[in-house]
């Protein structure tokens, strides 16, 4: 879809440049064919084909063993940086930091600085400078004469070769229609073109969309992200403050989530004895609930006067959260073995049947070998609550063995038991002053109300692009 | 004109007769009743649950949120002033079956963010029937899905009134006994079962999506309120086709079908006679207790179930009956074991999700 977009738009472009501009196409697209990839001529030959819409077929060409065309770009060394015809660059527009406005303003730097934002994330995700360097190692073996001996050995390097120039151009061909854009537009002032002028914003804002996009699958391209997902809170110790906050931190999460579109089921819900809840799990279904909620595993921090304090004290409260992602039917999950459970009434007691008429029949599913349990009370009948319960069992062991499997300790992976109360991830203060601070990335709104009104994907989306640079650091 | 609003008056004066007709103490030997289906004894049609009604009715939001909040109060308040008893109303599964009330009268969402007081909120039921509805859930303690006109009972939605049991979630196992036993073997799954009591039809419908369209369920009940709600359960998940409701006592509708049984199952009466007075308050009010009223020990319809069991079912055919727990479980295992000797193997005791041994399982040698 984004290709055929990409190519629509550059098509409609060319004719209507050609149309409105003749001759002064050539010197546009020379200058942007100057720029480009590959010094050979039967490369620049293919970009020419590329302006004019055929670019995503002529990029998977480059698998293909042995072609021509691949020696010729494998001969590249150094990788050229596309720039406009006042020299403007991708990384020019970061550094410039100009104001990023809402999508419906039509000012073009706004629009060419969050774009230029998320080529930078999407570099990021692909660990662009190691990605350069890979290529041009691959590109190296590939010269090398004899290489088709072993066919194998070729095959395999000439398809990560193909795969990440792939990937490579996709970023470059983006950066490079961004810069044109900008060419165009400031063409269209001098010229007055004010059709055209409209027609190059409205392409910059399509464009600015579509990076978004990208941005966000770059951001979300993890393992599991796309799954759906149970998020868990638990109240710190201190009785009713604690949980009194675990219930804001629920409430803010339900929020959070129905602006997002996804739906919201309560799962598992032990209220306080005088407010709030101790404990709750909710189930999020959604493209990407977990690749989002998983940035918000860990301790919440508030800092207020106590609504229940007389004394009007400061106080401040914990409230610990867990994500566990529901994996889809692909997945391989972990097989429970039926006599490994033990399913229990959750509040049983009494004779039960014919004498009992209520309408509690929630279940406790205890899974023996590891001790973990699930339980669910929300659901009307009990077989409903016993499958409920059952998926979230189910989800549990699945994590624990994704934890187990891979050996990673990484904390989105832990289980509220194994959230450690000084992991503390974010702090919410409401007295003496107002602010919300992420401690992982030093992310900070100060406006409370908002965030605690589910406005967090700030939070989340700053979180998921610094861990983006924590990756990158460690290979 | 006259004689039409005589017999609506007529109509609503039976209704009360109608769920406690059938309260007085039951016969020591096994209940025997002749087969009424010749006489209509049932006048009114079931009953529409609230969920299944058209959102005729509108109010004003605010005035909806002051029906809630009105409601929540009241819910609350129970928690101090009833005793720690059994018989007691708690108020957070209170608040919980307001919630429901709520989702099943309610169609829009009304949660409170998009605040706007006098936008139109369509409601399946007037405010006043809202107002009156919770006033008896909490004073008259008129069970939950009475007032609801349905219970949620595995993953169906059944609809029930007064006059019939309200299936309970103990129940709900004997269909996961039956369907354990019908994914051994496929026999099972093309022959004749039979669910005794049916009461709403729950087991008896749950049992026909078990078999999954091949073989045949016939359901008995003695009380006209029952078939009639059991056939209206059964046409609401289109199994007209596959359970046949017969209005008889125990096995009396099934003559032809001597021997010729698969399965058998029931979830018969079984309190004792001396208990029916201390019920909780929304079971021994409300519900029939031709239901409930098992005899002296309350074993008067198991042993009975027994015996039939041993003619009805034919050679390898399966029987789980509900017992009030490990006494009579074993006081049935023990029969079987000794009076009907040779003629059941694998006679056992299931556990209930509480760990009480609440069925009795086996099969016909
Ligand atoms: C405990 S209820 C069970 C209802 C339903 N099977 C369930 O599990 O929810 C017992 C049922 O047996 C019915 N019953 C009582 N005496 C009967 C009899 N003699 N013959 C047939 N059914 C009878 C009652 O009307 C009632 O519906």
């Amino acid at each position: 879809m984004m290709s055929s977009l990409m190519i629509n738009r550059s098509r409609s472009r060319c004719v209507l440049l050609w149309k409105t501009h003749g001759l002064k196409i050539t010197s546009i697209f020379s200058h942007s064919f100057a720029d480009s990839v590959s010094a050979s001529s039967d490369s620049t030959r293919s970009f020419k084909t590329t302006s004019s819409g055929f670019q995503s077929r002529i990029f998977s060409n480059f698998a293909f063993p042995g072609t021509n065309l691949t020696r010729q770009l494998s001969t590249e060394a150094v990788v050229p940086v596309a720039s406009t015809c006042d020299g403007l660059t991708v990384e020019r527009i970061i550094a410039n930091q100009w104001p990023i406005l809402d999508e419906n303003e039509s000012d073009w730097k706004s629009h060419a600085a969050a774009i230029a934002q998320s080529i930078q994330v999407i570099k990021r995700r692909l660990q662009w400078k190691k990605l350069l360097v890979r290529v041009r190692m691959l590109s190296v073996e590939l010269n090398k004469p004899h290489l088709w001996d072993d066919p194998t050995h070729a095959g395999k390097i000439s398809r990560e070769h193909g795969s990440l120039t792939g990937k490579m151009k996709g970023v470059m061909t983006f950066e490079r229609e961004l810069l044109e854009h900008i060419d165009m537009l400031k063409l269209a002032k001098e010229e007055n073109d004010s059709e055209l002028e409209s027609e190059t914003m409205s392409a910059l804002m399509e464009m600015r969309r579509v990076s978004k996009e990208k941005e966000l699958e770059a951001l979300l391209s993890a393992e599991n992200d796309h799954c759906s997902c149970y998020i868990e809170v638990q109240a710190g110790a201190g009785g009713t403050e604690s949980n009194d906050w675990a219930l804001m931190v629920m409430d803010m999460y339900k929020s959070w989530a129905q602006r997002r579109k996804f739906s919201v089921t309560v799962v598992d819900e032990m209220p306080g004895e005088m407010a709030g809840i101790k404990r709750a799990t909710i189930k999020v279904n959604g493209e990407y609930a977990y690749g989002y909620a998983k940035a918000e595993v860990g301790v919440h921090r508030l800092v207020r006067i106590s609504p229940f304090d007389s004394g009007k004290r400061r106080h401040t409260s914990f409230a610990a959260v867990a994500v566990i992602p529901i994996l889809g039917d692909g997945s391989t999950r972990v097989q429970i073995n039926d006599s490994d459970l033990r399913i229990e009434r959750f509040r049983s007691g009494g004779a039960g049947g014919q004498h009992a008429n209520t309408t509690d029949s929630a279940v406790r599913i205890i899974h023996i070998p590891t001790g973990i349990t699930a339980t669910c009370q929300n659901e009307r009948s009990q077989h409903m609550n016993k499958a409920s319960a059952m998926a979230v069992l189910q989800s549990r062991l699945d994590q624990l063995e994704m934890a187990r499997q891979t050996a990673m300790n990484a904390q989105h992976t832990q289980s509220l038991t194994e959230i450690s109360w000084g992991n503390q991830i974010r702090t919410y203060v409401l007295h003496p002053y107002r602010m919300v601070k992420d401690l992982r990335t030093n992310y900070e709104v100060s406006d409370p109300d908002s965030v605690l009104e589910g406005d967090l994907d700030g939070f989340i989306l700053s979180f998921l692009s610094s861990s983006l640079d924590k990756g990158d650091d460690e290979h | 004109m006259i004689r039409n609003f005589r017999f609506t008056s007529f109509l609503s004066a039976a209704k009360p007769l109608t769920s406690f007709a059938c309260s007085s103490s039951p016969a020591r030997h096994p209940p025997q009743f002749t087969s009424s289906a010749s006489t209509p004894l049932r006048i009114t049609p079931p009953k529409t649950p609230l969920f299944l009604r058209t959102p005729s009715h509108a109010a004003p939001l605010s005035e909806v949120l002051k029906w809630q909040d009105w409601a929540k109060d009241l819910a609350s308040s129970v928690k101090n002033s009833s005793t720690k008893s059994e018989d007691s109303l708690d108020s957070i599964l209170l608040l919980r079956e307001l919630k429901w009330l709520t989702e099943d009268s309610i169609t829009d969402d009304i949660t409170r963010r998009e605040l706007g007081g006098e936008k139109s909120v369509k409601l399946r039921a007037s405010l006043e029937e809202l107002y009156e509805l919770w006033r008896e859930r909490i004073v008259n303690r008129r069970p939950f899905q009475y007032v609801v006109g349905c219970e949620h009972w595995r993953d169906m939605v059944l609809c029930v009134e007064e006059g019939v049991l309200i299936p309970r979630p103990e129940t709900e196992l004997i269909v996961d006994l039956v369907e354990e036993v019908v994914r051994r073997d496929d026999w099972f799954r093309r022959g004749v079962w039979a669910d005794l009591g049916t009461g709403s039809g729950a087991i008896a419908i749950g049992v026909g999506r078990v078999l999954g369209g091949c073989g045949r369920v016939i359901a008995t009940d003695v009380s006209p309120v029952a078939v009639a709600v059991a056939g209206n359960n059964v046409g609401r998940y289109e199994l007209q086709g596959m359970i046949e409701i017969r209005e008889g006592s125990w096995f009396e509708p099934l003559k032809e079908l001597e021997g010729k049984l698969v399965g058998l199952v029931s979830n018969p009466p079984y309190i004792p006679s001396d208990d029916i007075p201390g019920l909780q308050a929304e079971v021994g009010r409300h519900e029939p207790h031709l239901a409930l009223d098992g005899g002296v020990d309350g074993t008067d319809s198991l042993f009975h179930l027994c015996d039939g069991a041993s003619r009805m079912l034919t050679s390898g055919g399966f029987f789980a009956f509900e017992t009030n727990g490990d006494k009579q479980s074993k006081m049935i295992v023990d029969y079987m074991n000794s009076d009907l000797k040779n003629i059941f193997s694998d006679v056992k005791i299931v556990s209930d999700f509480a760990g009480i041994g609440r069925f009795v399982t086996g099969f016909r040698l």
